[in-house]
């Protein structure tokens, strides 16, 4: 099969803006990766939209993908909405790229969009914790929080960890999110205040757990036969994993690690001929801190309960050696659930082609997304190689 | 024919007490006299689940299960559903047979006392058991006497042919006495005109006519468990009873339970032959007016679950009874049809787990590709668990972090633990995960704590009560 590659990516600020709808806010995701791309594009040149979605609050549960397209001026384009839960539009970039290397493609646009904030703190609830398994899980009164918690507390006792690194990673998330505009809590915490914080669900605190926000994301994947006309500073796609396991916790051969993490960074690694050790960043699904732990394990950065010691040494840090979530991860930058993959493909990118600013890491070859569904019942990873330029 | 052996007696009360002077100090009265505290159900608790406490125990004393049940009686003066038969769900929850005769009897504290004399006259039961199960909660407004003394518990008679106790006399009476104590239709709160002396009049003429026509003289028994919507009306029966003051509060339940109803002689005989009392007399009576009177003689062996754990100050009881809490909001989400539910009932009723054909492990619930194997053609030998097993992992749902199915639940009782639990094979050498809420409890669980499953309400929806499974730690089951 052809190379897929990357030729821009665009977001919207993630937060809460009462006055954006789905619609104006993809729409304002496709101007920014139309933008973004080296030598232009035109909206007819895209041949494929996939739009991700969980559709939080029903507002367009049925045709969301077209709505959202047709909207975003993508007149008569083939359009689908996929749901994952919070690794809908990871999913939707993998099937964007599916669309590419199999030719059917040239140019497909793979977004996701999430409205979280416009509804009463009632109906939010509702909607938390629905990808959740709801008819026994959900059942004994746990959203998303109690369910990582319940992970958390597996963790900790299991490992050498305490609720002080749950914290570290709050910190560290909040240091990198302040200097992203784009960032929903974009501003510094200090481990005082990340340890004092109010207890949602023991062993997890307020700022072990990422923000419900508003947002938009999109990526343009062109093929290896078109992505000259577009760019001379390629991105490839140099490997997609994923991988699904049982929605609820308790049907999962382990709490403190999440397996469909683990075969989908497998399978990505073998793709791309890399591994952990080749990477230069990671933008890792930390929509509770304990996930950042977990991921760390999970996707080989160390050994099973090694991930406190990488904390604690500041492997992960912005100028470590493997620095993860330079973006503030879903953390700092925002949790918009059906936009959160896209967005963690659009950090990628513009680290890869050096335009992340005050985030940017010197001259990075690699970098890895990985974007989780629920408390693990999906999960899809991207490897993104910055290629020579042409 | 007739079953007059009494092979059993279970009894529970709810944990939560709340006592006397808390009623004084918010209200500067205490309306329920002889009262000192009572038993108050916690938000998931109701008729139903009290009574399958007691089922439970009764069984277990009389070394009986729920399989041998050939008839089933159930009292309430509180049914959690107005209409509806109740007892389909008790005898799903207990395992009692398809084939079982069932009854359920309401609308006076009486009701009790008709669901053992219906299922008396059910017997013979040869080697089968009749299962008389009462459970009440009963309440009224706030500021009402009838709340003041609402107390709440239950009790379970294992009804055979022969004992080792016995029922050796029974007399009824009735005559009518409206307008003592009423509930109106559609009225949750039980209520009564106060007309002092015409409500004594009923009490003691429909007991008093009723040992009439007794044969065993009453001056045979150890104790009389009397009536007792507080805790000074059954004192005036005295007389009419023909027993005297002492025997009457050898048999006292009222004074620490509260008004528990339908169940209230019942939990007084429960308590007497705890104390090993030889010959006891049982006096339900039921406003409208009726009474029925039953002498029986130990021993009855009993298992009771009657000490208090908890208790509540006024404003906690408030919000128990649901007076300054808020019900499940409006909004869409998570949604389980009725359905979809009554098909998991073996698992949330009888813990049904199956053991894969393929591989042997345990799933639970037994559906779809095996969780260990991932075998789609595996068949699954039903397995029913023993509801023991260990806490994996758990966390703690703070108020307000809960689905908006549970914000009642947690308005009324407050932040509760979740937890996945590995549940126990019937041999011990296996387990299966499954996730379960921990009741309410003053002892910490962590991962490694050892659980117990019992019954409770899990939650509403579109108005119909889901009963389900919830963990108790064991070591504070009573």
């Amino acid at each position: 099969m052809r190379d897929a590659y990357l030729i821009g990516a665009g977001q919207t600020p993630f937060g809460s803006m009462p006055e954006e709808s789905y619609r104006s806010l993809f729409d304002h995701a496709v101007s920014e990766a139309i933008d973004s791309v080296d030598h232009g594009i035109d909206t007819a040149a895209i041949d494929e939209a996939v739009v991700g979605s969980l559709g939080v609050g029903g507002r367009q549960l049925g045709l969301s993908g077209p709505a959202a397209t047709e909207h975003a001026g993508l007149h008569g384009v083939p359009s689908v909405r996929v749901e994952n839960a919070c690794a809908a539009s990871g999913y939707a970039v993998r099937q964007a790229v599916q669309a590419v290397k199999s030719g059917m493609a040239d140019v497909a646009l793979a977004g996701g969009v999430e409205v979280m904030t416009d509804m009463s703190s009632d109906v939010t609830k509702y909607w938390l914790g629905v990808s959740g398994e709801t008819e026994w899980e959900r059942l004994t009164g746990t959203t998303f929080s109690g369910v990582y918690a319940q992970m958390a507390s597996a963790y900790l006792r299991e490992y050498e960890a305490s609720e002080e690194h749950l914290s570290m990673v709050a910190v560290k998330n909040h240091r990198n999110g302040a200097k992203n505009p784009k960032a929903h809590l974009g501003f510094e915490c200090s481990l005082e205040d990340a340890v004092d914080a109010p207890v949602v669900a023991d062993p997890l605190n307020l700022y072990h757990c990422c923000p419900t926000s508003d947002g938009a994301a999109v990526a343009l994947v062109a093929s290896e036969d078109v992505v000259e006309q577009y760019t001379d500073d390629p991105v490839r796609v140099a490997g997609v994993g994923a991988a699904s396991d049982r929605v609820g916790l308790f049907q999962r051969d382990s709490y403190t690690s999440i397996s469909a993490s683990e075969m989908a960074a497998d399978t990505a690694y073998d793709r791309a001929g890399v591994g952990p050790d080749d990477l230069d960043f990671a933008e890792v699904h930390d929509c509770f801190t304990i996930a950042e732990l977990l991921a760390y394990e999970d996707l080989g950065f160390c050994d099973r309960g090694e991930a406190p010691q990488l904390l604690e040494q500041g492997t992960t840090d912005d100028d470590g050696a493997m620095p993860v979530n330079l973006s503030g991860g879903l953390k700092s930058k925002g949790h918009p659930i059906g936009a959160t993959g896209a967005g963690q493909i659009v950090e990628a990118f513009k680290q890869l082609t050096g335009s992340a600013a005050d985030r940017q890491l010197p001259a990075p070859k690699y970098g890895l997304t990985h974007n989780v569904g629920g408390s693990g019942g999906s999960a899809v990873v991207h490897i993104l190689e910055r290629e020579a330029a042409r | 024919m007739t079953a007059s052996g009494l092979a059993a007696i279970g009894s529970y009360a709810p944990r939560l007490r709340i006592d006397a002077a808390e009623f004084e100090a918010a209200w500067g009265r205490f309306d329920a006299a002889g009262i000192d505290e009572k038993a108050v159900p916690d938000a998931d608790e109701d008729a139903v689940t009290m009574g399958v406490e007691a089922a439970r125990r009764a069984l277990t004393a009389a070394d009986a299960s729920g399989t041998d049940v050939a008839h089933l009686a159930f009292a309430t003066t509180t049914p959690p559903m107005a209409e509806e038969d109740l007892a389909a769900r008790l005898c799903s929850i207990l395992n009692v047979p398809d084939d079982a005769k069932t009854q359920t009897m309401t609308g006076s504290t009486h009701a009790g006392a008709q669901a053992l004399d219906a299922t008396m006259d059910g017997g013979p039961f040869g080697e089968d058991i009749g299962l008389v199960i009462i459970g009440d909660c009963p309440r009224g407004d706030p500021d009402s006497e009838v709340e003041h003394a609402a107390g709440a518990g239950s009790v379970a008679l294992v009804v055979d042919d022969d004992g080792p106790g016995t029922v050796i006399d029974r007399a009824s009476h009735t005559e009518a006495y409206p307008g003592t104590r009423f509930r109106t239709g559609g009225d949750d709160r039980t209520t009564g005109l106060g007309v002092t002396q015409y409500d004594r009049d009923a009490f003691t003429t429909a007991l008093g006519s009723a040992a009439d026509r007794l044969d065993v003289s009453m001056e045979t028994v150890d104790a009389a468990a009397v009536q007792s919507p507080d805790g000074k009306l059954p004192y005036r029966a005295t007389g009419s009873l023909g027993v005297d003051a002492e025997t009457i509060a050898a048999a006292d339940t009222v004074s620490t339970l509260g008004d528990t109803g339908a169940a209230s002689a019942f939990l007084g005989a429960a308590t007497a032959f705890t104390d090993d009392a030889e010959r006891a007399l049982i006096a339900a009576y039921g406003s409208g007016a009726s009474a029925t009177l039953f002498v029986a003689t130990g021993p009855v062996p009993v298992n009771t679950a009657l000490d208090s754990a908890v208790s509540l100050s006024y404003a906690e009881y408030l919000r128990r009874r649901g007076e300054i809490t808020r019900d499940e909001p409006e909004g869409g989400g998570a949604y389980v049809s009725v359905p979809s539910w009554q098909r998991t009932i073996p698992q949330r009723h009888r813990l049904v787990a199956g053991r894969c054909s393929a591989c042997g492990a345990l799933n639970f619930p037994p559906t779809g590709a095996c969780t260990d194997c991932h075998e789609r053609t595996s068949d699954f030998e039903v397995v029913e668990l023993p509801g023991t097993g260990t806490v994996e992992a758990v966390t703690t749902i703070e108020q307000g972090g809960a689905p908006p199915e549970f914000v009642a639940q947690q308005s009324k009782s407050g932040q509760f633990d979740s937890a996945i639990v590995a549940l126990d094979s019937p041999s011990g050498e296996q387990t299966v995960s499954v996730p379960a809420q921990v009741l309410d409890t003053t002892a910490e669980v962590t991962i490694g704590t050892p659980v117990v499953l019992t019954t409770r309400r899990i939650y509403t929806q579109e108005g119909v009560i889901r009963y389900g499974f919830k963990a108790q730690v064991a070591s504070q089951r009573r």
